[in-house]
């Protein structure tokens, strides 16, 4: 009895010790990517920020001043701005809705086992393969007015639409914008819910159409419930890509037409006016936005996980 | 705490430390590099964009040849001129020494100059200019020094279907209306350093301007501004220009005029070989701008510099090389080999030009009552101020009205840039 509680008692202290060294090589086997983390993460932002609290002078060489936060109320003082963060979050509400809605559908279809599945699989993630600026040079091309595919085939098929300048028009113009990222994008949604889909045992749907549930109610009962965590790291990268979306608005519009999105005023100002006080400012404020974003997303998912794992 | 607020201190200090650096240069290139002698001599590297035509590399190996002791390299900058510029400005922040001679987009000249980023070319300016167009001496100038030399030019024209138009209208009043009664007029409308092209040349003939001669103070809140975005706007409302110019660029427009959706197009001189290999190769002319409100007609001048880098090693050599890439004989051949538009006025009278390009007194002309866009170091958001306004008004979403105070306001924010 003594040695057991003396065995006890040593025990916090025993673990204790156990701990600290195991902390200590903790720190140590992650120092490494800490210190990569910070050269080429944690480095560059503080740079940015820096960056963002001076100005440099476009027509004097090597003149520089520190303006504090002055870069910060011009840009948030800006129409400007606002139109582009309104933008830029219309953008990857819809965009990203559509490509849950699709992807998922497409997911679901290329789990079904079925004769060329393989193909199709290959198929349907080619425009993902594509880079983005030819998917934008080719979707520019496909509503070019009067002479593009879309145009003619509305008129050939007499449905409305075949006179509208669909890029030279609001919303016309983000309405491409979102089917060109919504082609490109869907089927990446669509091989992440896939994968989701594949851990899920058969076990369940057996039991399931044992107990006499639908196909319906086993995708609502079944199916979704546990895709929830696939689907939500789905929607994070998603979103995250969308709230910084570039190379569609630049080469589609150059953001005429109600598709300027944040990142096209960054590097407006940063490249093409060389303003790298405001440009910087404007990244940064790009940055805490899709930060917050992805804290909200974090919060979610990490909930979900631990609420599924009480549930099963 | 004690540490913090020594780290505070510190920082302040430094801050205040560079506020106070800021205030002693004005020089706007004042201690520039100055280069005077042409030797062809060593190394140069060439940096322009890419050579589509192969015309550049023929300049370098001419220019090899004939000088045993100096190696001219060629390094091609991407074909579109926005990534060129970014190219170059990274090397240049950068300090580089890879780059000797730039091959610059006229509208950059101010803006490098005034970084310091070139050599002071003036002698050698001065002493050839009389065989320049004088047009295109005047995009070298800055703070009265010649930062360049011209390498070629460019000036818009008006193509016209001479099947439906016997003979191009007077002025462009003229030409709107006959548009109207016929297929249209096409034109760079979209929103870009294309239409600022496109709205200046109708200013310029219009006798307005939308910034005073030494680019220092905005003068784009005029009648001329007014009346000319009240014109190109109607002509969208009007339908004598398709709602679908909002969306042209050059070749967007070329495609139009060329599948017989227009009856008029402004564009550049490229765009006239490639026409008469098509379609209506044999139904389409072209002239010089016409006038506007009763005065003659008026251009914007495009074309290419070449500078030297004011981190190059080599300035003799390089000098030397610029100089014989601008000689009558290399112009030429740019010209008869590449259309490439020459910057000596004599080229246009030689019969091999004339043979390759038809239209050679023409755009002699186009080029001789072209002006230069606004020489400045904001030169970028003075043209986005324009083309965001006109672009506005186009669309209806500013009156004419607006749209010209904004313009003004816009480039006069430019001009106060820090």
């Amino acid at each position: 009895m003594e040695a057991a509680t003396a065995r006890l008692k040593s025990r916090p202290a025993e673990r204790g010790g156990y701990g600290r060294s195991e902390r200590r090589l903790a720190a140590a086997m992650l120092a490494p990517s800490l210190i990569v983390i910070a050269a080429v993460a944690a480095y560059p932002i503080g740079y940015a920020f820096w960056l963002s609290l001076t100005e440099y002078s476009v027509r004097v060489p090597d003149r520089w001043r520190f303006v504090g936060f002055d870069n910060y109320t011009d840009a948030l003082s800006s129409p400007e701005f606002w139109d582009a963060l309104t933008t830029t979050f219309i953008f990857s509400g819809i965009s990203v809705a559509l490509e849950l809605v699709i992807g998922l559908g497409m997911a679901l279809c290329m789990h079904e086992a079925f004769k060329g599945r393989a193909l199709l699989r290959t198929v349907v993630l080619v425009p993902w393969a594509i880079l983005t600026v030819v998917t934008a040079i080719t979707w520019r091309t496909i509503f070019e007015p009067g002479l593009g595919l879309a145009p003619v085939l509305l008129d050939k098929l007499g449905l409305p639409g075949a006179d509208v300048v669909w890029l030279g028009q609001e919303p016309y113009a983000l309405g491409v914008m979102i089917l060109a990222d919504v082609w490109k994008t869907a089927p990446f949604m669509a091989l992440l819910i896939l994968a989701g889909l594949q851990v899920i045992p058969d076990e369940l749907y057996d039991a399931a159409k044992v107990d006499g549930a639908s196909a319906w109610q086993r995708f609502w009962r079944v199916t979704l419930p546990l895709l929830k965590p696939a689907i939500l790291v789905a929607l994070i990268f998603r979103t995250l890509d969308a709230l910084r979306i570039f190379d569609l608005p630049y080469v589609l519009t150059q953001g005429a037409n109600g598709t300027t999105t944040l990142s096209l005023i960054a590097q407006q100002e940063l490249t093409a006016n060389r303003l790298i006080g405001l440009g910087s400012a404007l990244s940064i404020l790009t940055f805490v936005i899709v930060m917050v974003v992805a804290f909200i997303y974090i919060r979610a998912v990490g909930g979900n996980i631990r609420a599924l794992a009480e549930e099963t | 705490m004690l540490r913090v607020a020594a780290m505070l201190a510190a920082l302040a200090i430094g801050i205040a430390g560079c506020g106070g650096s800021g205030d002693d240069d004005d020089g706007g290139g004042g201690d520039a590099k100055k280069v005077t002698e042409a030797k062809p001599t060593g190394n140069v590297t060439w940096c322009i964009g890419k050579d589509t035509t192969g015309a550049f590399g023929t300049v370098v190996d001419n220019f090899n040849k004939q000088n045993p002791d100096a190696n001219v390299k060629l390094l091609e900058l991407p074909e579109d001129a926005t990534l060129q510029r970014e190219q170059q400005i990274q090397r240049l922040q950068a300090e580089s020494d890879e780059c000797d001679v730039l091959g610059m987009d006229v509208i950059w000249t101010a803006e490098y100059a005034g970084q310091g980023w070139l050599q002071d070319i003036s002698d050698a300016v001065e002493k050839r200019k009389d065989e320049f167009i004088p047009s295109t001496v005047e995009t070298a100038l800055y703070e009265d020094k010649y930062w360049a030399m011209p390498f070629n030019t460019n000036a818009g024209f008006l193509y016209y279907r001479d099947d439906q138009v016997p003979e191009a209208p007077a002025n462009w009043e003229d030409v709107y209306k006959q548009a109207q009664q016929d297929n249209g007029v096409v034109y760079q409308g979209f929103r870009y350093e294309g239409l600022t092209v496109n709205f200046l040349e109708l200013l310029y003939s219009a006798g307005g301007s939308v910034v005073n001669d030494d680019a220092t103070e905005a003068t784009a809140d005029s009648q001329e501004v007014r009346d000319v975005l009240t014109f190109m706007a109607d002509g969208i409302k009007d339908g004598a220009a398709p709602k679908a110019v909002t969306t042209y660029k050059e070749e967007e427009s070329r495609r139009a005029f060329e599948s017989g959706n227009a009856t008029f197009m402004r564009n550049w001189p490229y765009a006239y070989a490639l026409g008469k290999e098509s379609k209506i190769g044999d139904e389409f002319a072209i002239t010089t701008f016409p006038g506007y409100g009763g005065n003659e007609g008026a251009g914007v001048l495009g074309g290419y510099n070449l500078a030297i880098s004011a981190y190059s090693k080599n300035p003799e050599g390089s000098l030397a090389f610029i100089n014989f890439a601008t000689e009558p004989e290399q112009q030429v051949i740019q010209a008869s080999e590449a259309s490439l538009p020459a910057v000596l006025t004599e080229v246009y009278s030689d019969p091999k030009v004339e043979k390759a390009m038809p239209f050679a007194a023409d755009l002699l002309k186009a080029v001789e009552q072209a002006q230069p866009r606004p020489v400045s170091p904001v030169y970028p958001q003075m043209s986005e101020a324009i083309y965001n306004h006109v672009y506005a008004a186009l669309q209806g979403d500013e009156s004419p009205d607006e749209a010209a105070s904004q313009m003004n306001e816009d480039i006069q924010k430019a001009i106060e840039t820090f």
